[in-house]
C-alpha cells in the first residue's frame, strides 16, 4: 500500500531510481467469459467495496476459459477493464500467450507456481492466491498473524493489515487510516478512517476504547463522522454489520 | 558531540523561530555552547529575531557548497556568550540543501557544540525534512487550534519515520510539544484546545506552554528573544521550557485564568 513519501529521497544527481520491491498482488480468476454472467458478477463485486475494488491492483487469469479466439479474449478483458477494475497484468500461462498480452497491452507476469504448472493447475480446483470472486473453495486454513501497532496512528499515515486481524494500541488521529481484512482493534480514541473486512468479510468488528470516528466501514458497508450520532460516540464501543447497516453498540 | 534538535510544528506562523530563538538564547544563558541554524532557505528569518541580520556575510548554503568556512558563517550574538547563528540563504532555494551537505556541516559543529537548534521551515516539504533528518530530539511548536493541533500530527508522524535515526533502525526521536500563543481566558469561552485537549489528541510530552502576550510581538520587531525580557510572562514561560529541556522538573504556569481579586483590581497589577 502506498504510504506518504514527500519527495524523501530527492537527491539532485539522480533522476530515478530502479528498486526491487515485493508487493502482495490480487489475482482475478475468470471461469466463463459469457458476458452477461461476468457482468452480473463483476457488477456486484464492485458495488460491495467500491472504494477498495476500484483502487486494488489486479493480475488477470486467463486459464480457466480454456482455449478461446484472441478477439474474445480481448473483448473479455475489456469488459473487466470496462467495470472499472484496474488490471496491472496477466499470469502467463498456455491461454494467456505473448500475443495475447501485447494485444490487451498488459505485461505477462509469472506469479507464485512456475509457468509450466499452469496446465496442471488448469482443471483442478487452485488452492491458492486470494480470490476477489465469490468461489466455492475453502478457505486457507493458514493463520495470519494479527498486526499490533504499538505507536499511535498519525494524521496522513495509513496501515493495513493484509489478510488478517489489526490492534492498534494507541490512538488513531484524524486525518489517519487503519484497515484490515479482518478485525480491528483500537485501544486508543479512534477519530481516523477505520476499515475492517475490505475485501469483503461482513463478519468483521470494530472494538475501539473511545468512538469519535471520521469513517467507520465494515465489508464495504460505511457511516461518516455525520451520520455518526453523538449518542453513538463514546466509550467502549463495538461496530458490527446487520445486514446492510452498520450498528454501534455499548460493548 | 553536540544533542542536535529540531523546532518543528507543520503549520506556518505558530511561533517556530522565536521558539528556537528562545531555545537557543535560553541555552546559551546556562553557559551551554550553542548554535541556531536557519533551515528555511529563500525565506531567511531566524537573523531578524536575533537582532543579526545586518551582520550576514555567508550563509548556511555557502557552507555547504564550499564557499565559506564555518568559522567564516557562523555570528556571533554580540548580546549572549556562547550563542552563535547561522543564517540562511536569501537567494537560494531549499534544493540546495543536500542529505550530505547538511550531514557534513552539522557534523563539523557537532564537535564544537553542546547543542545545535534547528529551525525547520514551516510543511513537510524538503526544507522541513532536511532540518529534522539529523535531529536527536524535536520540540513541535502547536497553537490551540484544531488545524495546528492536525498538521503537528502528521509531523510527529513523519519524524516517527523520516529521520536518520529512524531509518537506521533505532526508533522514533524523541519529541516533546511546546504550545504557544496559549490563552486561558479564551479557553473558557470555548474559542481556543484547552491544554487537555491538545495532549489528548497528540498523547505526547508537554515541555512549555507559552501564553498568549504583546511581548512576543515586542520581541521579533525588535530583534531580542522574547527569553531575554525576563519580566514579561512569555520570557519566563520560555525561560521554564528550557529548564525543562535540560531535565529539570518545573510546574507549568501562566495555564490557569487569573481571576483578579479586590486587591488587584484596586492597584491594577
Amino acid at each position: 500500500m502506498p504510504s506518504e513519501a514527500p519527495g524523501a529521497s530527492r537527491e539532485s544527481v539522480r533522476a530515478i531510481e530502479l528498486k526491487g520491491r515485493m508487493m502482495l498482488v490480487s489475482v482475478l480468476r475468470l471461469n466463463t467469459a459469457d458476458a452477461a454472467e461476468l457482468d452480473a458478477v463483476l457488477d456486484a463485486r464492485m458495488a460491495e467495496a467500491p472504494d477498495l475494488m476500484r483502487d486494488m491492483p489486479l493480475v488477470m487469469d486467463l486459464e480457466g476459459l480454456g482455449p478461446l479466439p484472441m478477439a474474445e479474449l480481448l473483448v473479455t478483458v475489456e469488459r473487466v477493464r470496462r467495470h472499472g477494475f484496474k488490471l496491472i497484468g496477466i499470469q502467463q500461462g498456455e491461454v494467456a500467450t505473448a500475443p495475447v498480452g501485447e494485444a490487451c497491452g498488459l505485461p505477462l507476469l509469472v506469479l507464485g507456481a512456475k509457468s509450466g504448472e499452469a496446465a496442471a493447475r488448469k482443471s483442478a480446483p487452485e488452492p491458492a492466491a486470494p480470490e476477489p470472486r465469490a468461489a466455492p473453495a475453502p478457505a486457507p486454513a493458514v493463520h495470519t498473524p494479527t498486526r499490533v501497532v504499538t505507536q499511535p496512528v498519525r494524521s496522513g499515515q495509513q496501515i493495513y493489515a493484509r489478510g488478517g486481524d489489526l490492534i492498534v494500541m494507541g490512538a488513531v488521529s484524524a486525518g489517519a487510516e487503519v484497515l484490515a481484512d479482518g478485525h480491528i482493534h483500537v485501544y486508543g480514541t479512534m477519530r481516523g478512517r477505520v476499515l475492517a473486512g475490505v475485501r469483503g468479510l461482513a463478519t468483521a468488528h470494530i472494538y475501539c476504547r473511545r468512538l469519535d470516528a471520521e469513517l467507520i466501514s465494515i465489508g464495504g458497508h460505511y457511516r461518516i463522522a455525520e451520520d455518526i450520532l453523538d449518542s453513538e460516540r463514546g466509550e467502549n464501543r463495538l461496530i458490527t454489520l446487520v445486514g446492510e447497516t452498520i450498528r454501534i453498540t455499548e460493548i | 558531540m553536540a544533542r542536535i534538535v529540531v523546532i518543528t510544528s507543520g503549520k506556518g506562523g505558530v511561533g517556530k523561530t522565536t521558539t528556537a530563538a528562545a531555545l537557543a538564547t535560553g541555552l546559551a544563558m546556562q553557559g551551554r555552547k550553542t548554535a541556531v541554524v536557519d533551515f528555511d532557505v529563500g525565506l531567511r528569518n531566524l537573523d531578524l529575531i536575533m537582532g543579526c541580520e545586518r551582520r550576514v556575510v555567508y550563509d548556511f548554503v555557502n557552507v555547504i557548497n564550499g564557499d565559506a568556512n564555518l568559522r567564516q558563517a557562523l555570528i556571533k550574538d554580540k548580546r549572549t556568550e556562547n550563542l552563535f547563528i547561522l543564517p540562511a540563504s536569501q537567494t537560494r532555494d531549499k534544493d540546495a540543501l543536500t542529505t550530505e551537505g547538511v550531514g557534513r556541516v552539522l557534523d563539523e559543529m557537532s564537535r564544537e557544540f553542546d547543542f545545535i537548534v534547528c529551525d525547520s521551515p514551516a510543511g513537510i516539504e524538503w526544507g522541513a525534512l532536511m532540518a529534522s533528518y539529523y535531529a536527536d530530539e524535536a520540540i513541535v511548536v502547536t497553537n490551540p487550534e484544531v488545524s495546528s493541533v492536525r498538521d503537528s500530527d502528521r509531523m510527529l508522524g513523519i519524524l516517527a519515520s523520516k529521520t536518520k535515526r529512524a531509518e537506521q533502525g533505532e526508533g522514533a526521536i524523541e519529541a516533546r510539544l511546546l504550545l504557544t500563543r496559549y490563552s486561558p481566558a479564551r479557553v473558557e469561552k470555548g474559542e481556543m484546545l484547552s491544554i487537555e485537549d491538545v495532549q489528548d489528541i497528540l498523547s505526547i510530552d508537554m515541555i512549555g506552554v507559552i501564553p498568549e502576550s504583546q511581548a512576543v510581538l515586542n520581541a521579533s520587531n525588535s530583534g531580542v528573544p522574547v527569553v531575554l525580557d525576563e519580566e514579561s510572562d512569555a520570557g519566563q514561560a520560555y525561560i521554564d521550557a528550557v529548564a525543562r529541556f535540560l531535565g529539570e522538573d518545573r510546574p507549568h504556569r501562566f495555564t490557569t485564568l487569573q481571576k483578579r481579586g479586590f486587591f488587584g483590581r484596586l492597584f491594577g497589577s
